[in-house]
């Protein structure tokens, strides 16, 4: 490994996708401001270089709420420190990412309870109280 | 997953939450390159989705698109989509073998009549169609016995698409693609050597959502993932325009990331999703790992003048072959001065 | 076999192929033919000398025809060395002719080369347009002239619309800029645009018959 590393690779890109995609967000987010629907934004779906999907995360930062979910594998939802700003990272239970998504929105859909969940959960709640 | 159940129902038995289930449907929806805004449709149509019946048949083939798709055994997205359609058939990954497999795929070419996916890999050997048999049956006669009755036929590698490598100069065992011997069904061209695994599984899951196959392109390939070339996605697209070329494979050049066109890269006439899907769960892709593209979802990509040699360099021939010009050129050139001088004397009638 | 294929395998073999032939048999015969015996007492034994001489001196106009034919003079070098710019100095040309000759040379950076393809690009059209409207032009021109620009004025768009990404696919581009090189190097030895090696040759051979003559030319 040792001589891998001794190999200086010094990759120096830009798509030039970073400024645009913020651009986007503050478009998406005065949209928000004003009343209207939320945006989401893939971030698989915009060519990034190597490097340049960690310098989006570092613009927006961290805010003041992070949550976990466990469902089909981690994903981590991220309140930026722009608020309504959200940066959701989807993995699955091998730890591989499988989708990346910026939320601009008051609260990210998949962080509400569903409906469907909740019937589910007041059968359950029957059960548990028959016994 | 009973065949009567809907996707929605298999994933709830499994002990999946609608929120894990809207989860699934985003990353589905976002591996088949559909804007966020259509979970909403996505996340409906896999609700009510039926389990569509799967032969897969694998030809002339490396096995490569097989294990592209199936690296992961743990339940990944993609292998949600492969765990939902119900896989009759497969060679790889069937328990059965010999003559219980081949009743298995005839039983379930007549309950699903009409219905059916057909999945294949490897090109089909027409030279001699003993080059390629299945429990004695030739894969030519596989296919078209197969082919009668599926709905769709997904062509999955550039082997089967496009006769890939067998069907490289100078095609020894008489190679040909899929659409070279079907030619009344619809087929969806899935190439790639081997293909990005999201790609298939986008193709499966755009069956899935809304039971029919995604817009193709000239080549019968998924337009929402072949619709670009890799030279307009790169990332290393400025060092291109800029004239900024890595020389060899180690130089100064190379390592600071800058295009490889002169080293052999396809990237200009190659379209594929590489360089914006990547591969290994969206890591890398050749050229990012310092390898110029190589053309392998374009058909005769291993006869386009070697990887290593420009795309500018073109294919020119020999230099005997232009040293022999130049001697053909020479001995006319000496012979029409003859003549010509010949002529002269006559006219002139004396050596001035 | 794609157009493309064709265009950077048979169609470049082909066009290479006949090029060589058409130039070799051009030149062989020409230095094969007869000459005419010069019975004059030599004034100067240094014809070589007088011969690379002519090759430097014939590149400006005589100073007493200058005036004339200043617009045509000028204009021809910029584009000629427009032209050379664009051949010599892209990068993918560079790989081209380094797969042909086993050695290739520094270029400039890629954007750059636009601006000498597109000035080129321009002067020739102006010049194929003064050639249809000038009376003189018109008089004096003949279908090669014609054609010879026709051919080299389809390398160079073909060439800038392929680099732009515009008009059909990439890879049809450029296999229609690859055809239209093949194009010209048929064409080169069976027109006046042999004179790329011919200049060299004709300028030598009246260098060394004025030196005889011992006449400064």
């Amino acid at each position: 490994m040792s001589s891998l590393d001794a190999i200086p690779v010094t990759a120096e890109v830009a798509t030039g996708n970073v400024k645009p995609l913020l651009y986007e967000v503050r478009h998406a987010l005065k949209r928000l401001a004003n009343g209207e629907d939320g945006t989401v934004i893939d971030l698989r779906s915009i060519p990034l270089a190597p490097g340049e999907e960690e310098r989006i995360e570092e613009l927006l930062g961290k805010g003041e709420v992070r949550a976990e979910l466990d469902a089909l594998g981690p994903s981590v939802v991220q309140e930026t420190s722009y608020p309504g700003v959200w940066l959701v990272t989807h993995s699955n239970t091998e730890q591989v990412v499988v989708g990346r998504f910026i939320e601009v929105t008051h609260m990210p859909e998949l962080l509400k309870s569903q409906q469907a969940d909740i019937e589910h959960g007041i059968s359950r709640l029957e059960q548990e109280l028959e016994n | 997953m009973r065949k009567d159940q809907s996707l929605g129902e298999y994933l709830r038995a499994q002990g999946v939450s609608r929120r894990g289930f809207l989860k699934f449907c985003s990353a589905t929806a976002s591996m088949m390159a559909l804007p966020p805004s259509a979970l909403a449709q996505v996340a409906e149509a896999l609700e009510n989705a039926r389990r569509p019946s799967v032969i897969w048949l694998s030809f002339q083939e490396c096995t490569g698109c097989t294990e592209s798709l199936t690296r992961s055994h743990a339940p990944t997205v993609e292998s949600l989509i492969f765990d939902a359609i119900s896989l009759d058939y497969h060679h790889t990954l069937q328990a059965a073998a010999g003559h219980g497999a081949e009743e298995a795929r005839m039983a379930a070419m007549e309950e699903n009549a009409g219905e059916y996916l057909l999945v294949v890999d490897g090109s089909i050997p027409v030279g001699n169609p003993a080059y390629s048999t299945i429990a004695g049956i030739s894969n030519l006669d596989m296919l078209k016995e197969t082919a009668a009755n599926a709905f769709a036929i997904v062509a999955v590698g550039t082997c089967a698409a496009f006769g890939g490598l067998p069907h490289a100069d100078p095609n020894p065992t008489g190679a040909v693609a899929v659409s070279d011997i079907i030619t009344d069904k619809p087929i969806i061209n899935v190439s790639g050597c081997p293909p990005i695994p999201v790609v298939i599984t986008g193709v499966l899951a755009h069956f899935l959502t809304f039971g029919a196959i995604p817009e193709l392109d000239a080549l019968g390939r998924p337009a929402a993932f072949f619709g670009q070339n890799i030279h307009d996605r790169c990332y290393r697209r400025p060092f291109y325009e800029r004239g900024q070329f890595a020389e060899t494979f180690d130089d100064e050049g190379a390592r600071k990331g800058w295009c490889l066109y002169k080293l052999g890269c396809k990237g200009p006439t190659t379209y594929n999703a590489c360089a914006t899907l990547k591969w290994n769960a969206g890591t890398s892709f050749p050229i990012q790992s310092g390898h110029g593209c190589i053309g392998c979802s374009e058909p005769n990509f291993w006869d386009k003048g070697g990887f290593y040699n420009p795309i500018s360099a073109g294919m020119w021939g020999s230099r005997e072959a232009l040293l022999g010009a130049a001697a053909a050129g020479a001995a006319l050139g000496v012979g029409s001065a003859l003549a010509a001088r010949r002529r002269q004397k006559k006219a002139q009638g004396t050596e001035i | 076999m794609t157009l493309l294929d064709f265009a950077r395998g048979p169609g470049l073999q082909w066009s290479l192929i006949i090029m060589i032939v058409g130039l070799c048999w051009r030149v062989i015969g020409v230095f094969l033919g007869r000459w005419r015996k010069d019975l004059s007492r030599p004034r100067s034994d240094d014809l070589v000398q007088g011969g690379l001489r002519a090759i430097i001196t014939r590149s400006a106009p005589a100073p007493e025809l200058e005036k004339n034919i200043r617009f045509q003079h000028y204009t021809g070098y910029i584009w000629h060395i427009g032209f050379f710019m664009t051949v010599l100095l892209y990068e993918p040309h560079i790989a081209f002719f380094k797969s042909i000759l086993g050695f290739g040379w520094p270029g400039l950076p890629s954007h750059l080369v636009v601006i000498p393809a597109a000035i080129t690009l321009a002067v020739l059209v102006m010049l194929m347009i003064r050639r249809m409207i000038h009376p003189v032009m018109r008089l004096i021109t003949r279908p090669d002239d014609y054609l010879s620009l026709i051919v080299i004025i389809s390398a160079l768009v073909t060439g800038l619309m392929a680099y732009a990404h515009m008009g059909p696919r990439y890879e049809t581009m450029l296999a229609l800029h690859f055809i239209s090189v093949e194009i010209l190097f048929i064409w080169i030895p069976f027109s006046k645009l042999a004179h790329m090696i011919f200049w060299l040759l004709s300028r030598y051979r009246i260098g060394t018959f004025f030196e005889r003559k011992g006449v400064k030319a």
